[in-house]
């Protein structure tokens, strides 16, 4: 067997005691929610805890709920199949429903959670990888070594964003919470990355306990676009989320485009509210708008060589995907998937 | 070592496990359950499933101090548990994939009966593409699936009192009647 | 009767057949969907050891020196072993031994075996294995085949003759540069087939016991028990007749499993040392780099013919990349040319194929072995040809076929041939007529032939016994039990020997059991590789039932004082012909047998008939009696993303007889999948820094339920004359034109011709953009338009 390393396993059954378990133990210490990502990570030796702080007996993590105000409180216990078949997600957020139905195959869409996926490690072909793999190659830059196998002489890693639901999260304006030692706090999505894919979260040590979402305006479309080889089980390639806010007449009052799998961070693509806002979106205008916005994207969105597969293919993929995931929500449809 | 209590095929079982021991460790090793099968051992090919509280997780990737409390069915737990129900012979699923001829080697088939099972518990009624969706997470390399869905397809057709579909290499007919199984040969 | 007996095609019984021919379900069907049955890695046995292997993370290296003292003084680690400790080399073709159990002096690729510690559990000889220290000399590694060619030092296997070449094989029948030379349509063409893997779902393991007397006891998980027997005596230094083999239920195997491997070796000689029983289970990336997957070849393809398509002569050069070890390399190297000389007649054929080792993991004998990559070549040559002398893909194929009872250009004897048949099935049920050529743009049909063996008179090693054997004993109960050395591997071989025997001896199917794989309990048979089970199996088994039947109803003849033809047997009943009131049950008639004769028993085999080409190698590739195949793929291509997907496959596949036709099917979808897999999804794949680039279930990408297309299993009869009740082979064949079959349909829907594997959506793009190109640079232009092309 790929055996785990050893470590010691702690369950506790409120959120201040998991938070000072964690705040004690420092870096020697991770939660561990679905553990879809962390327990393959372990057996390669990525991650090495003493301590493994399981987060499942924390009621406040779990469930979903829809406040007053029409936000959804997603707790970050929720499994990701559950996000995906929710009625209440599916119609306030349905970008984050099809990127949740798209994560991996079925059995690690009961396992993994919303919480572990947004706090997902990034993913590189030179990191992903036994010991005895990497210890061949010389490790890299990430984990044990000094070198970028991507970026030649590179200081950097840039290993890629590989999280379905970040970029839905983003597209959403999603605002998550974290709860450490020193009290909760709130980080807007979009604030929570940075470029640096050794770890690419500006929060450490601290739990997630739940995201919200705004209530979505009544034209609120959305959907979520993946590429990848196969049509289940596969991280993506690249993907796509997108959002359109209508007004009266179906005119584009705002809209977003959010993509991830190309380096360290989720990327949002500029200047596409401008350019869609004020289109109607079954006239002409808004095609040609779109055609720009697909430009936009290939110009901004520049997939390095860290996860398998061919990166000039997936850059040649982000118009393809834009276009083809901005016309599903159009239509009120989606996913954008090949099966 | 922690002593964890599981619930596995109905019986209730203490069993000692280090923390870093997975599910599939402690089902194959500790208690002697090995029609779990491991394939990976990493979360990509299924061979591990099992359903916990009813649902088919992934056993390699499941820590056993986490299944505390649990309710584990097995590929052991099906025969058994359909007895106890009444019924006769093995489980409607176990029948089916071995009348479909959809046991080749039979190594990725406990985790992909387990997926079948879990389903049809879901939607007795499932059609061709919701089932190859339901089974998408398991990985064969033998059949190419055809058989493999054919054997679900079967056991929503009699569970149903419907004809199944007929394969391409038996045109029109049922193959899998326990009646008479037909020819597809010449003499 | 003697072993080279045929048995004719008919039933045994006048009546005709009452097991074979049925979609029963099989023997151990039910145990493996209960989890009942026994895999390797299920095996737990008192005191058992845990056994690890350090493997190399250098290429090309020399062993300086290796230090074991710090893992073995770990508390929990029982035995350390290394490359010193089994010194000598075997390879599983006798003439190439080049391998080591652990390796001795040089490491050849990354994963290459080095040292192997036993430990009381997993996690101490994983640390154990970090203690080991061992100084690596790296040397040059080649990961380019054609630098392997060319360059000739550093030597991968020192003291080989010619460089870095592993096997050269020059073979020239008939008139090939005088029919080029008056061909009147020339098709010349590069192809590029790359490395796949058979990534059987279960990982390799071993377990080994060695008793107090001496005995050795060693489960693998194995598809050829006789070799790996053979292999351990001589490595290991003990007579064979102190070892015992034996082949636990077996998860998948398609080739992968046919190696005598390091892990049967460490456990016995780890059990040898310890007096513990000592398991190894490898990891999926330490399967990965046991590899003996598909073989990179690339190939130079000349088919010349005449104004109507006939082929005239056919040329071709092939570049193999046999990785680190010679593996079954010498009869790859043969097969890439040997078995592409059917179902089309060549009057002439000339095929230069040079194998050369490289630094990475060895390849081998992948179902489909070594023919499925000159067929993929030459079956998108055949369309090119089709295309340019303006013939129906399907038309010029038939108009090609070599027909039945024939001789092939390098002097393979062929029977039945069943592919006219198997095109007219795939026409008929594609719609092919209605449809190629005139379906929407993106959208295309394709076909492709092929021709594969029912075994082959080569036995790996020199020896005229029996290529398998069957031993049957017969039980007071009722029931048989057959013992056979035949290795199921998940394909069913063991249900057909029971379905053979039921039908032979007059029994329920339930009342035969059947015991297989076990060195000291069943007669040799060489093993699940060459297609070569079910027909060499069957033919021994029915030779064995054949003796037995005769006297059992001997005895029941004497007892009814009848003639011994009236005496009939049938699903668990022994009555006379003429008088159905006579009637006893099979188990009283054995009890008479057993009066009136002796314990019961028999024995029954199989050995080939003198065949091949006489030349140096013409017994290679030669088999008593070849399958047939014809598919028809139906695929959409995606312009936008360069996705192909195929929606449908027929697949058309003349097996003989279908002795239980569902098991046929399951054989033939699962063939169609894994070339429709290799195809567009897998590469097994090097890296820069001779790493395996992504050796898990992850990267290496087997097509799931929702990625496998509609699979078509239609089943073509011929009734072979040297099979047992005609049958031949069913497991490899279908496999082949699958991957042509999607090139040539990719063709048929937007004009591209794909030549070079795996089908990725990138290559396709670019193929659309060059198209494109020339479109523009030549707009208008009729014969630059391709024949598929549609509006
Ligand atoms: C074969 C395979 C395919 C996959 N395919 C995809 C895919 O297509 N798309 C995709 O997005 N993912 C994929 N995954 C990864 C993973 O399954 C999912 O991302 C899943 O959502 C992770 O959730 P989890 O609960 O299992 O996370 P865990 O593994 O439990 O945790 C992941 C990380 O987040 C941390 N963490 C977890 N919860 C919290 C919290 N509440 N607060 C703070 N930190 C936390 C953990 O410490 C850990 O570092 C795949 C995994 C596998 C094995
Ligand atoms: S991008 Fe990849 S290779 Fe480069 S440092 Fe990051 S993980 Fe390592
Ligand atoms: S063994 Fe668990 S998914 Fe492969
Ligand atoms: S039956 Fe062999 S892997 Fe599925």
């Amino acid at each position: 067997m790929l055996r785990l390393p050893k470590f010691e396993m702690a369950e506790p059954d409120t959120l201040d005691e998991a938070v000072s378990l964690l705040a004690k133990h420092g870096d020697r210490a991770m939660p561990i929610a679905g553990g879809t990502d962390l327990v393959p990570n372990m057996k390669h030796e990525l991650f090495t805890p003493e301590l493994v702080v399981s987060l499942a007996g924390i009621a406040e993590l779990h469930g979903i709920e829809q406040a007053g105000d029409g936000s959804l409180i997603l707790g970050a216990m929720t499994p990701l199949d559950e996000l995906a078949r929710d009625e209440r997600v599916l119609r306030g957020a349905p970008a984050l429903a099809q990127a949740a139905s798209l994560v991996a195959g079925p059995q690690l869409r009961r396992m993994g959670t919303l919480g572990g996926n947004v706090m997902l490690d990034t993913r590189c072909q030179w990191y992903n990888q036994t010991h005895f793999w990497r210890q061949s190659l010389g490790y890299c830059l990430k984990k044990d070594g000094t070198e970028c196998h991507v970026v030649a002489g590179g200081r950097k890693c840039v290993a890629a964003a590989s999280n379905d639901s970040a970029p839905a999260l983003m597209s959403l304006g999603a605002t998550l919470s974290f709860q450490g030692p020193d009290g909760t706090r709130e980080v807007p999505i979009d604030d929570l990355w940075k470029s640096d894919g050794i770890y690419n979260k500006k929060v450490s040590g601290e739990i997630l306990t739940h995201a919200r979402i705004p209530a979505p305006g009544p034209g609120h479309r959305g959907a979520y676009g993946k590429l990848r080889d196969r049509g289940s089980i596969d991280f993506p390639l690249l993907g796509v989320a997108v959002r359109l806010d209508l007004g009266s007449d179906d005119v584009v009052t705002d809209a977003d485009l959010v993509v991830v799998a190309l380096q360290a961070r989720p990327v949002r693509v500029r200047k596409v509210a401008e350019t869609f806002r004020g289109l109607e979106i079954q006239g002409p205008a808004f095609r040609e708008a779109l055609d720009e916005v697909c430009t936009l994207a290939s110009k901004q969105c520049r997939p390095l060589a860290n996860i398998p597969g061919d990166h000039e293919y997936r850059h040649a993929m982000v118009p393809v995907y834009t276009r083809r995931t901005f016309l599903a929500a159009c239509e009120q449809g989606g996913p954008v998937h090949h099966v | 070592m922690r002593v964890l209590h599981l619930c596995v095929n109905g019986d209730r079982l203490e069993v000692a496990a280090p923390p870093h021991w997975t599910l599939l460790e402690v089902l194959r090793y500790k208690l002697g359950l090995t029609g779990s099968k491991q394939g990976c051992d990493k979360g990509d090919c299924g061979a591990c499933t099992v359903l916990v509280d009813g649902k088919p997780v992934l056993a390699c990737l499941t820590l056993a101090a986490l299944s505390e409390g649990r309710e584990i069915t097995t590929i052991e737990g099906l025969m058994p548990a359909h007895r106890q129900a009444g019924g006769e012979g093995a489980d409607p699923v176990q029948e089916a994939f071995d009348r479909c001829g959809a046991l080749q080697c039979g190594f990725c088939q406990p985790g992909m009966m387990l997926s079948a099972r879990a389903l049809l518990n879901d939607n007795p009624t499932p059609s061709p593409a919701e089932i190859k969706h339901a089974l998408s997470g398991n990985l064969c390399r033998c059949t190419g699936y055809t058989q493999i869905v054919q054997a679900v397809e079967l056991c929503v057709a009699e569970s149903t009192s419907k004809k199944p579909r007929s394969p391409a290499w038996a045109p029109g007919v049922n193959p899998w009647s326990r009646a008479e199984p037909a020819s597809g040969g010449q003499d | 009767m003697a072993a080279r007996d045929n048995h004719g095609v008919g039933s045994p019984w006048k009546d005709g057949f009452k097991v074979i021919g049925r979609a029963l379900p099989k023997e151990d069907g039910l145990a493996k969907a209960t989890g009942q049955a026994i895999y390797a890695d299920d095996i737990q046995l008192p005191g058992m050891l845990h056994a690890k292997i350090l493997r190399s993370p250098h290429a090309h290296a020399r062993i300086v020196s290796i230090d074991t003292s710090r893992a073995l003084a770990l508390e929990g680690v029982h035995a350390v072993i290394t490359g010193e400790s089994m010194p000598i080399r075997y390879g599983v073709i006798p003439w190439t031994p080049d391998e080591n159990a652990l390796a001795v002096d040089k490491v050849r690729f990354i994963g290459d075996e080095v040292a192997a510690v036993a430990a009381v559990d997993e996690d101490t000889a994983n640390e154990a294995l970090r203690l080991i220290e061992v100084e690596y000399e790296p040397l040059h590694a080649y990961l380019d085949p054609r630098e392997a060619l060319e360059r000739s030092e550093p030597q991968i296997h020192e003291g080989k003759k010619a460089g870095n070449v592993s096997k050269h094989v020059g073979l020239d029948f008939g008139p090939v540069d005088e029919n080029l030379e008056k061909a009147e349509v020339r098709v010349e063409g590069d192809y590029v087939f790359h490395g796949s893997t058979h990534a059987p779902i279960e990982p390799h393991c071993a377990v080994a016991q060695h008793a107090a007397d001496g005995l050795l006891t060693v489960w693998s998980s194995t598809q050829i028990t006789h070799y790996v027997h053979r292999a351990l005596a001589r490595v290991l230094e003990l007579p064979e007749s102190r070892i015992r083999v034996i082949q636990p239920c077996l998860g998948g195997a398609f080739g992968g499993k046919s190696d005598p491997f390091a892990l049967e070796f460490c456990v016995a000689k780890l059990a040898m040392i310890t007096g513990r029983p000592v398991k190894m289970l490898w990891t999926r990336e330490e399967v990965f780099y046991a590899h003996r997957g598909r073989h990179p070849m690339q190939m130079h393809y000349v088919t010349g013919a005449d104004r109507d398509g006939r082929v005239q002569a056919v040329d071709a050069k092939i570049l193999i990349d046999g990785g680190s070890y010679s593996s079954f390399g010498l009869v790859t190297t043969y097969y890439s040319g040997q078995l592409l000389t059917g179902p089309y007649d060549f009057p002439a054929y000339r095929f230069d194929s040079t194998r050369v080792f490289t630094n990475k993991p060895p390849c081998g004998p992948k179902r489909g072995h070594g023919s499925v990559q000159p067929r993929f070549a030459f079956e998108v040559q055949f369309d090119q040809l089709a295309e340019k002398v303006g013939v129906d893909p399907i038309e010029i194929r038939r108009r090609n076929f070599q027909g039945d009872y024939t001789e092939t250009v390098n002097g393979q004897r062929i029977t039945s041939n069943g592919f006219l048949a198997c095109l007219d099935q795939v026409e008929e049920a594609s719609d092919w007529k209605k449809r190629r050529g005139k379906l929407p743009r993106g959208r295309g049909l394709g076909v492709a032939g092929s021709m594969y063996i029912s075994g082959t008179n080569y036995a790996v090693y020199p020896n005229k016994m029996p290529q398998a054997g069957v031993q049957l004993k017969v039980d007071r109960s009722g029931m048989v039990m057959v013992f056979t050395g035949g290795n199921d591997i998940g394909q069913g071989s063991n249900s057909v020997v029971r379905y053979i025997v039921a039908e032979e001896l007059g029994l329920r199917p339930e009342d035969v059991r059947v015991k297989a794989a076990d060195t000291d309990l069943c007669p040799v048979d060489l093993g699940a590789y060459s297609s070569r089970v079910t027909f060499m199996v069957g033919n021994a088994t029915i030779d064995a039932c054949r003796k037995l039947r005769k006297k059992i109803t001997q005895a029941v003849a004497q007892e009814w004082e009848i003639p011994q033809a009236r005496v009939f047997m049938g699903l668990g009943e022994v009555f006379d012909l003429e008088d159905r009131e006579k009637l006893i049950s099979t188990r009283e008639a054995f009890h008479l047998a057993e009066e009136h004769h002796d314990t019961l028993g028999s024995t029954g085999s199989y050995n080939t008939p003198t065949l091949g080409g006489d030349y140096r190698g013409g017994t290679i590739g030669a088999s008593p009696a070849y399958s047939f195949t014809a598919h028809v793929v139906e695929a959409t291509v995606d312009e936008e993303t360069g996705r192909i997907t195929v929606e449908n496959c027929w697949i058309a596949h003349d097996c003989g007889r279908a002795l239980n036709p569902m098991l046929v099917a399951g054989q033939m979808e699962g063939s169609a999948y894994m070339g429709l897999a290799e195809a567009l999804l897998e590469d097994h794949r090097v890296n820069r820094f001779g790493l395996h680039a992504g050796p898990s279930l992850l990267d290496y990408r087997l097509p799931t339920a929702v990625d496998t297309p509609e699979l078509h299993a239609l089943i073509v009869e011929s009734l072979d004359p040297e099979g047992p009740y005609g049958a031949k082979e069913a497991g490899e064949g279908p496999l082949h034109p699958s991957i042509p079959a999607i090139s040539n349909a990719v063709f048929d829907a937007v004009g591209i011709r794909l030549t070079e594997l795996p089908f990725t959506p990138g290559k396709v793009l670019k193929a659309l953009e060059e198209q494109k190109a020339e479109k523009q640079a030549s707009p208008g232009n009729p014969s630059e338009q391709p024949i598929g092309e549609k509006a």
